[in-house]
């Protein structure tokens, strides 16, 4: 726009430049024509002079002025050599100047030679002839033309000019525009950007500060939780005393009431009984008293196993409670220590051991005690019965990481199971051996709060290998922040 | 035995109270057992209406001390008898559910003279209650100065 606009303007300012050129070329061909009229007249009367007077300075100024003709003439033909209506005019005057500086020469030779009378006759016939008026028609012909042109050509002047000039201002108009417009554009946008920022810092603590809160809410409900399950889990023991207490005081009482029953019956009585079930009874009295051992060993067994899994909820809360101190393990030797006091068990289920090079690492001694621990002991309780046990200790380390791996020939795990056996409570396979399903859910729970991950890998009948993945050097910094 | 021993026994629950005492019973000990279910009436009959514990001034007292009370935390209990200067002799026994091994510290730091973990297991309740009695024959409770 703004180009277009310099380039008009560059434009008209050329055209009123050239307009005015023509201005000034008009004025001057007029000026020409002017003082070409006034070298002729000057000639004339010069030569009149002389004439009269015969004076040397007449003819010497005669002579100049007629000299002076040629030269005008020319420069005039020249001036006005672009326009044809004026090359005609000046062709006739130069024709009639011609005649003009003819007569004139023969005037003065006339005058020289001492005929001033032929000389005036000459003027006069010159006077006659009319060749001084056509000279000075001619001249004023073309000057009235110059003078049209003038006219015409200043009005152009004039008008390119205020074009120009317009162009000039409405181009500075616009450009006085265009500048405010773009400093309230600068300043909307950077208006803009201000409140932009401010609401991104305003976005950035809120969000900071809902992070914190969030983060604060968490380790609330975490801590919560803990409590819960600690204060829930003990609670439910208490009543469970008064459950197993009288229970066994009904154990008693049955011993007492069936001992009386097998007196009024009359059987003999063969020392004082250990369990219901010894007393001798007979018939239906008899299946009564098993009826209601029966019952009662139902009861204490699950007493038993309830207290059980209250117990590993407790040490679970209790494990999740405890601070982490990290410390610099000697691995091979640490897991060697754990090896060495489950020997007993893997000499009975016939099972070798071999500990490959492990890398050393920084955690919690007591947390990958029970990591470790927890697998081997796996390792060796779900062996194949009537297959010897070959139980592998391998470990690598990889970007900062230390692998693990605990792998056995033993019975393996469904693939549909790899994650259930990692829920609390849950087990898979044959339940032949005794356990809570609580192993693996304590080991993956101490793993992620040491930042590691763990899996496993296992076919049915074909072992199972544990990984686990522990960073190399744990800091308490690392999880106990977010805990 | 100059005097003969009272035994206090503070247990809010009737249940275990009474497997206590049977236990007791069944280990040859025939002492005197005054029992409370909350741990107001206890502090009430331990330190008498002023609070001084005056009125047990020359009485032989043992006391049994359950830690999860519905009135007030029995570690409280435990720490006013300690501080007090008539009962500060009378041996405290905490016989709780708790076996977090920091309450253990505690009590005992507060001068708590036996702590026992009530188990599930009825045997091993039942032996400690005994071994308990066993304890109370042996000890020479002094009365209280």
């Amino acid at each position: 726009m703004l180009t277009v606009i310099s380039a008009g303007s560059v434009y008209l300012v050329n055209e009123a430049r050239r307009d005015s050129k023509w201005v000034i070329h008009t004025i001057e061909v007029e000026n020409q024509i002017n003082t070409l009229l006034l070298e002729v007249r000057r000639a004339e009367s010069s030569a009149r002079g002389f004439l009269l007077t015969l004076g040397p300075d007449f003819q010497s100024d005669h002579e100049k002025a007629v000299a002076a003709i040629i030269p005008a003439l020319d420069k005039l033909t020249r001036q006005i050599g672009d326009n044809p209506a004026q090359r005609e005019g000046i062709e006739k005057l130069s024709a009639a100047i011609e005649t003009r500086l003819g007569q004139f020469s023969r005037e003065m030779n006339y005058v020289k030679q001492g005929q001033p009378d032929m000389a005036a006759a000459l003027i006069r016939e010159a006077a006659a002839g009319d060749s001084t008026t056509t000279i000075n028609n001619l001249a004023n012909a073309m000057i009235r033309e110059e003078e049209r042109l003038f006219r015409i050509r200043t009005s152009n002047s004039d008008r390119s000019q205020t074009l120009a000039a317009s162009m000039t201002g409405i181009g500075s108009g616009l450009v006085v525009l265009l500048a405010l417009i773009s400093i309230w554009l600068v300043r909307r946008s950077a208006g803009a950007r201000d409140d932009a920022e401010i609401r991104l810092r305003d976005a950035n603590l809120n969000l900071e500060a809902t992070i914190d809160e969030r983060t604060a809410d968490l380790r609330e409900a975490n801590d919560e939780i803990q409590r819960f399950a600690y204060i829930v889990s003990h609670d439910l023991r208490s009543p469970l005393v008064n459950i197993m207490g009288f229970t066994s005081e009904l154990e008693e009482l049955g011993k007492d009431i069936f001992r009386r029953i097998g007196e009024l019956a009359g059987v003999p009585a063969g020392g004082p009984p250990v369990d219901v079930a010894d007393i001798p009874l007979d018939g239906p009295d008899k299946q009564l008293s098993a009826d209601f051992s029966e019952a009662l060993g139902f009861i204490k067994s699950s007493i038993a196993r309830m207290d059980r899994l209250i117990s590993a909820i407790l040490s679970l809360t209790r494990e999740g409670r405890r601070e982490f101190q990290p410390e610099k393990i000697n691995t091979r030797d640490f897991v060697g220590t754990i090896i060495s006091s489950v020997a007993h068990q893997a000499a009975e289920a016939q099972a070798e051991i071999h500990i490959e090079p492990l890398p050393n690492i920084v955690s919690d001694r007591l947390a990958l005690e029970q990591i470790f621990s927890n697998l081997i002991d796996n390792a060796i309780k779900y062996l194949r019965s009537g297959v010897p046990g070959e139980i592998r200790i391998r470990g690598r380390t990889k970007l900062g990481y230390a692998i693990f791996e605990i792998s056995d020939n033993g019975r393996g795990i469904d693939p549909k199971d790899h994650q259930r056996i990692f829920d609390l409570f849950r087990r898979a396979g044959t339940q032949d051996k005794p356990g809570q399903g609580i192993g693996l859910a304590h080991v993956r729970a101490l793993v992620r709060r040491l930042g590691g991950t763990m899996s496993v890998s296992s076919e049915l009948n074909a072992g199972s290998t544990f990984t686990i993945t522990l960073p190399i050097n744990w800091n308490a910094s690392n999880r106990n922040a977010d805990k | 035995m100059t005097l003969p021993v009272t035994i206090i026994m503070i247990e809010d629950d009737e249940g275990h109270a009474r497997l206590i005492e049977r236990n007791i019973r069944r280990s040859g000990v025939n002492n005197e057992i005054v029992s409370f279910a909350n741990g107001t009436e206890a502090m009430r009959h331990l330190f008498g209406a002023d609070g001084s514990g005056l009125v047990q001034k020359g009485n032989a007292l043992l006391i049994l001390l359950d830690l999860n009370l519905p009135d007030m935390s029995g570690i409280d209990i435990l720490r006013q008898i300690k501080e007090n200067k008539y009962l500060k002799a009378s041996p405290v026994v905490v016989l709780t559910t708790t076996d977090d091994s920091q309450e253990i510290k505690r009590c005992y730091e507060l001068g708590c003279n036996v702590y026992i973990t009530k188990p599930v297991n009825y045997e091993n309740f039942a032996n400690a209650i005994r071994q308990l009695g066993l304890f109370f024959s042996v000890i020479q409770v002094p009365p209280a100065t």
